[in-house]
Order: C-alpha cells, then sequence, then structure tokens
C-alpha cells in the first residue's frame, strides 16, 4: 500500500471510527495524569492484561490516547494547585499558579489546553511527514552529546532561579547530589544510601516529586485560608465563560509561540532519555530568553505557561519516532508499548512502513485524532475545573498530603516512600521559604543518574580521557550553544538594564 | 509559590532576616561529605561524578555563605531565623498538621488506606478550623475516603495500603459476588 494523501485521509477516517475508545480513554488520561504517581506508564502497566486481551489495532488506539491525554492532564493540579502531575509539568506552574492564584484559573487551563492539544497536533503532523529525518537526530545522539544536552538541562537551572543565579545552582547541584544517592552502575558500591535498601536503586522519582511540589506546598497554602488573592477569589467567582474564550484567544494569538516551543519537544523527545522535564525547561528558558518582556515570566504571563505545555505534548509524538524507525523507545511509556507491540509480534523498523504502513502510520493517526478530540471535550471543562481554587485551604491541604503520599507510595509499594515523600516535603518547604527553587532541585534529582550514566560510558569509551567530552563534532556545536545559552540571558538582561536606565535619565 | 513562601518575610526593624536561607547550603556541604565518606574506598567509576558534582555544590554552597555572613556583618542582614520560622507555624495549625502526617504514614500501614486517611483527613481539618466546624470535616473526610476507596481500589484496583476496612469490604463484596 502507497503512503500517499488517499490514504492518509482513509486512514483518518478509519481512525476516528474507534471514538469510543478515544473519548473514555481522554478522560481516564487526564485523571491519572493528574494524581501524582498514576502515569500514563503506571496505568498501562496496571491494566496490561486488559491492554494485551485487546485487538492490536484497538490497544494501540488506546495506549496512545491515554499517553497524550496524561500529559495534557498533568498541566491541570500544575496551574490550580502548583502540583505537576508528572516531572514533566514541573515547569507549568511557575507561571500557570501565579495566574490562578489571580483569579485567571480558567483562563490558564483554557490557554494549556489550546497550546497542548496545537502543539501535540502540530507536532503530530510533522512526526508524520518527517520521520526519517527525525529519527537520524536519535541516531547522532552519543553519550558525549547526551552529557552536553543534560549539561543544558543542569544551566537552565540557574537561569529559572534568575532572582539569584547562586542560589539556583545551589539548589540544583544539591537535587543532582540526591539524584546520585544509590548503587553506582559498574561495580554497584552503595553511595550515600544512609543504609536503607530502599535507596538502592536510587531516589524514587514519586516520593521527590510529590514531597517538593505538593506537601511543602499544602504546608504553605495553610497560611491563609484560600490560594487566592482577595481579588483573584473576586474575579474567580463573576468569572463566566467569557474567561475561557478570552485564554483561547490570548493562545491563537501566541500560535507561533506553540508552533516554535512544540517543535523544540518533538525534537527533544525524539532524543532518547531526554524526555519531556528537560524539553519544558528548555522551552520556558528559550521562551524568557528572546521574550521583550521577560521580566514578566513568573509573575502568571501567557507565554511562560504556553511554552512548557506546548513543548511537553511536542515530547509525546517525539518519543514514538525512535520507536517506530529504530525501535528504541524515548520514554517510560514508549518502552511498555514496545513490550506490547512485540506481544502481538510486531517488529520495529524501517520496514514496518512497507509492509504494515497502516499501522506505523496509525500510531501518529491515533495520536493526531486524540488531540483533535481532546480540544472539544476538555475545553468546556476549563470553567468547572477552575472552581476548585475557591476550595477553603483548611480542607485542601490535608486532601492534597494524604492522596498524593499515597500516591508515593503506589509504584514500588514501599512504606518507606511515602516517608521520603514526607522528608522531601520539608526540604521543599524549606527551599520555598527561603527562596530556593524547588523546580531546580527536581530536575537535578532526575539529571542526577542519568548525567552519571552517560558521563561513565564516554570515560570509559575513551580509556578515561576527559578530552572525549569535546571530540565529537556535534558535541561541539552543542558545547558552543551551552555557553550562548548561559551567556545570553545575562547579556540582554545588562542591554535591557542599561536602555532603561538611559531612558530615565 | 504563595506569597507566604517569600524568602523576605522575617524582616526585623528593616533588617531582613536570612538566617534560614543558610539551612539549604550547610545541608548540602554536610550530606556531600557524609557522601564523600561512603566512596572514599570505591573503585573509580562510583567516585568521579560524584567528586565532581559534590565539589561544585560545596564550593558554592561555601561561597553563599560567605555572602551571607558578609552582609550580615554589614548590617545589611540578620542571621534570625526568623524567614523560616515564622510565628504563624502555631497560628496556622502547621506544626499539628505535621505531627498528625507523621502520625497518618505510621498507622496506615495497619490502618489501611480509607480508615486511616477518613481519621488523618478530620483530624488535620478540625486542627486547621480550629476546633470548628467539625461535622463538615467528618463529612468531606468520609467522602473523600471512601471515594478514593471506590475510585483507587474498587475501580483500577491500584495497589493502596489495605487494612481491616478494605478486608472486611472485600469479604462482603465476594459474597455478594
Amino acid at each position: 500500500m502507497e503512503a500517499d494523501f488517499a490514504f492518509f485521509v482513509e486512514l483518518f477516517g478509519h481512525t476516528m471510527s474507534y471514538w469510543w475508545v478515544i473519548i473514555p480513554t481522554i478522560f481516564l488520561g487526564l485523571i491519572v495524569g493528574a494524581i501524582p504517581g498514576f502515569s500514563a506508564a503506571n496505568t498501562i502497566i496496571i491494566l496490561l492484561p486488559l491492554t494485551l486481551a485487546m485487538e492490536l489495532e484497538v490497544g494501540l488506539i488506546f495506549m496512545i490516547a491515554l499517553y497524550s491525554s496524561s500529559r495534557m492532564g498533568a498541566g491541570i493540579p500544575a496551574i490550580l494547585v502548583n502540583i505537576p502531575g508528572t516531572a514533566g509539568a514541573a515547569a507549568t506552574p511557575l507561571d500557570g499558579y501565579p495566574m490562578t492564584k489571580q483569579g485567571r484559573g480558567q483562563q490558564a487551563l483554557a490557554m494549556s489546553f489550546v497550546a497542548s492539544t496545537f502543539g501535540g497536533l502540530l507536532t503530530t503532523i510533522v512526526a508524520l511527514a518527517a520521520m526519517p529525518i527525525l529519527a537520524e537526530v536519535g541516531y547522532y545522539m552519543h553519550s558525549v552529546e547526551m552529557i552536553v544536552v543534560m549539561l543544558f538541562g543542569i544551566s537552565l537551572i540557574a537561569s529559572i532561579a534568575a532572582k539569584d543565579t547562586l542560589k539556583g545552582l545551589i539548589a540544583g547541584f544539591f537535587g543532582l547530589m540526591i539524584g546520585s544517592i544509590g548503587t553506582d552502575v559498574v561495580y554497584a558500591t552503595p553511595r550515600g544510601t544512609m543504609g536503607f535498601l530502599e535507596l538502592y536503586d536510587g531516589v524514587p522519582l514519586i516520593p521527590a516529586l510529590v514531597g517538593l511540589f505538593a506537601v511543602s506546598e499544602a504546608f504553605l497554602i495553610i497560611e491563609q485560608k484560600s490560594i487566592l488573592t482577595d481579588k483573584g477569589r473576586e474575579l474567580m467567582t463573576t468569572t463566566s465563560w467569557a474567561a475561557t474564550l478570552e485564554g483561547t484567544k490570548i493562545a491563537v494569538k501566541r500560535w507561533w509561540h506553540i508552533t516554535w516551543n512544540s517543535i523544540i519537544g518533538l525534537i527533544i523527545g525524539v532524543i532518547p532519555g531526554a524526555g519531556a522535564s528537560i524539553a519544558s525547561f528548555v522551552a520556558y528558558q528559550q521562551s524568557r530568553t528572546y521574550s521583550k518582556t521577560p521580566e514578566l515570566y513568573g509573575t502568571g504571563h501567557p507565554e511562560g505557561l504556553i511554552a512548557p505545555e506546548a513543548a511537553n505534548n511536542g515530547v509525546t509524538s517525539g518519543t514514538l519516532v525512535p520507536l517506530l524507525i529504530l525501535g528504541i523507545p524515548g520514554g517510560a511509556t514508549a518502552a511498555i508499548m514496545l513490550i506490547v507491540m512485540q506481544y502481538h509480534g510486531v517488529d520495529f523498523g524501517p520496514s514496518l512502513f512497507f509492509e504494515q504502513p497502516e499501522l506505523a502510520y496509525g500510531v501518529f493517526m491515533a495520536m493526531l485524532v486524540t488531540y483533535l478530540l481532546m480540544i472539544f471535550t476538555i475545553l468546556p471543562l476549563s470553567r468547572y475545573m477552575s472552581r476548585v481554587t475557591l476550595v477553603s485551604t483548611s480542607y485542601m491541604s490535608p486532601i492534597i498530603i494524604s492522596f498524593t503520599l499515597v500516591g508515593s507510595f503506589v509504584p514500588r509499594e514501599y512504606m518507606f516512600d511515602m516517608y521520603l515523600g514526607l522528608i522531601f516535603g520539608v526540604i521543599g518547604y524549606i527551599a520555598r521559604r527561603t527562596d530556593y527553587h524547588v523546580a531546580a532541585i527536581l530536575i537535578g534529582v532526575i539529571l542526577g543518574p542519568l548525567l552519571e550514566t552517560y558521563f561513565l560510558r564516554a570515560l570509559k569509551k575513551s580509556d578515561g580521557d576527559i578530552m572525549t567530552l569535546f571530540s565529537s563534532n556535534l558535541g561541539n556545536v552543542l558545547w558552543v550553544m551551552l555557553v550562548i545559552s548561559l551567556v545570553l540571558p545575562a547579556v540582554l538582561d545588562y542591554k535591557r538594564r542599561q536602555k532603561k536606565s538611559q531612558e530615565t535619565t | 509559590m504563595t506569597e507566604a513562601s517569600s524568602g523576605n518575610v522575617g524582616h526585623e526593624a528593616g533588617i531582613p532576616s536570612v538566617g534560614g536561607q543558610l539551612v539549604i547550603p550547610v545541608l548540602s556541604i554536610i550530606f556531600s561529605l557524609y557522601y564523600f565518606s561512603t566512596i572514599l574506598d570505591s573503585p573509580w567509576t562510583a567516585q568521579v561524578s560524584a567528586f565532581l558534582i559534590g565539589g561544585i555544590l560545596v564550593a558554592l554552597s561555601v561561597l553563599f555563605i560567605l555572602r551571607t555572613v558578609l552582609a550580615a556583618r554589614r548590617g545589611e542582614a540578620s542571621l534570625r531565623m526568623k524567614d523560616l520560622f515564622p510565628g504563624a507555624d502555631i497560628s496556622s495549625g502547621r506544626l499539628g498538621l505535621f505531627g498528625v502526617t507523621i502520625g497518618y504514614i505510621v498507622l496506615i500501614e495497619w490502618g489501611g488506606f480509607t480508615l486511616t486517611t477518613f481519621l488523618f483527613l478530620f483530624i488535620s481539618m478540625v486542627i486547621l478550623n480550629g476546633g470548628q466546624r467539625k461535622r463538615m470535616a467528618a463529612l468531606i473526610a468520609s467522602m473523600m475516603a471512601l471515594g478514593g476507596y471506590g475510585l483507587f481500589i474498587l475501580a483500577f484496583d491500584t495497589r493502596f495500603p489495605r487494612g481491616p476496612f478494605e478486608t472486611f469490604m472485600e469479604a462482603v463484596l465476594n459474597r455478594g459476588g
């Protein structure tokens, strides 16, 4: 079968006929995405017996719909209560939550939904069209290049905590050090585990996420009756459908911003292991760097919300590219899809596109249809979802603590992980109180083990020669870009201040 | 981040209290030194990355501590910890909530999700409401605990901690089914 226009039209119609699978899965994905500890990967694992029993096509559509909608769902609590559902949404509250406090939660949700759906839709189309070229990106990323990409993530830490770069760096490196807890990858020597066997596999991410964001926030918000400011509360109680429309308009007006950031997400998603957390911070940082109003970032700026949401949804289609072309999953959910597909006897690789094009392209078509249906099913819900912010903190705070701490128990079933969640909560509380960015600590925890793995791999290949870090052309280009990304914000900031002082004198 | 979380909350006669800002750097140094002590006799593969990251962290932390202490000596800041421990800790019920949370984690292993969550929610809500609105707290706590049981344990069969309530309900439902 030839993959021409008629083929894609027919495939679109065929996939659309599975709306009865996609729409309920969208709602399931929103719920699992919104609850920390219930990622799409975990849900697919829990429902694996069901997925394996389904027809291959139905199972595949179910997994894709769940994957896409859970990515969007993770942004909802991030915006409304400052708790990202997954690490990929850790950059979303930077501007989403301040909007909620100002009573613009409904508007922020609408913006997030539009940025997510259009970002996801667009990157799915791009991935469909440019599949072979995109796959090459993953093919060229070796240990050295990955180290630079990781360092990109770390360099963002300083930029995120722009008020005080030194504090940003301390928070990031503190996170990296926590992320280094566990046995080393070569000789399994336990390091920094304080004698806890539960830490031999490293620090589990869910308790870190739950503690740093949810528990610490829950202990902070009880000082006020509501998370909304007085003005915000007044605005929220009188708000109407107009806020959803306004949010949609604001996002649509910034279509170029959505396009650009979702493409960043797509490219980062293609790199195995990089993932949505790095993509969303890269998107946020570059969005602020090139903005005409960088000082508004962190105060509820629409572009600060749109950038990470478009990027982390762009990652969704990106992670599927190396899976389909090379058989290398770009993330945990893609890895589970690989297992399910192999169970059904499907082998990945370039030949899949010639032998079973309806299946290979069908994966992306399922994603495209899911994003299309999401626009119509989720956007109207933003008004009702945002009402959660009107609940008094004396009720909201204990509910957040209990459900998120139990969420940290679920992945490994260790009681230890609940204690760990509370310890991270205390660290997060101290960090928030004293202006250290919790997102910087979290990204450090995420990148710590990855960075070490690639670092060791590069050193082992070169017999311990540290200069290997500068041995690849692509790596060197990335190094230059990294230095530029570190220096440029400071230069631009200096120029802006100079211009302002000239204007005032 | 809430307004209350701003690091500049603890002002004293116009001088900001910044002692709390030293907690994370001091913790970082202590943890890095402890980490180094666990890898001293390890092969180089277990050391190289940690020494590099830990070394940078210790250097950054020392730099920050020096900067803060110098600012305090110039009279621009106070090293008191009011930014970290405001009076609102007791009045807001934060300390009480923290104690109940520890109790929740300790008890949930035996009490199971539903019963322990109900107790935790009820007691916390009563503390945060200053002993008022007990009926409302009981209603919300029971709705959330039973709702959580229905959604996560009954519907999704999620691996939540199980206790007497879950065991009893399982027996009832199995007999009924």
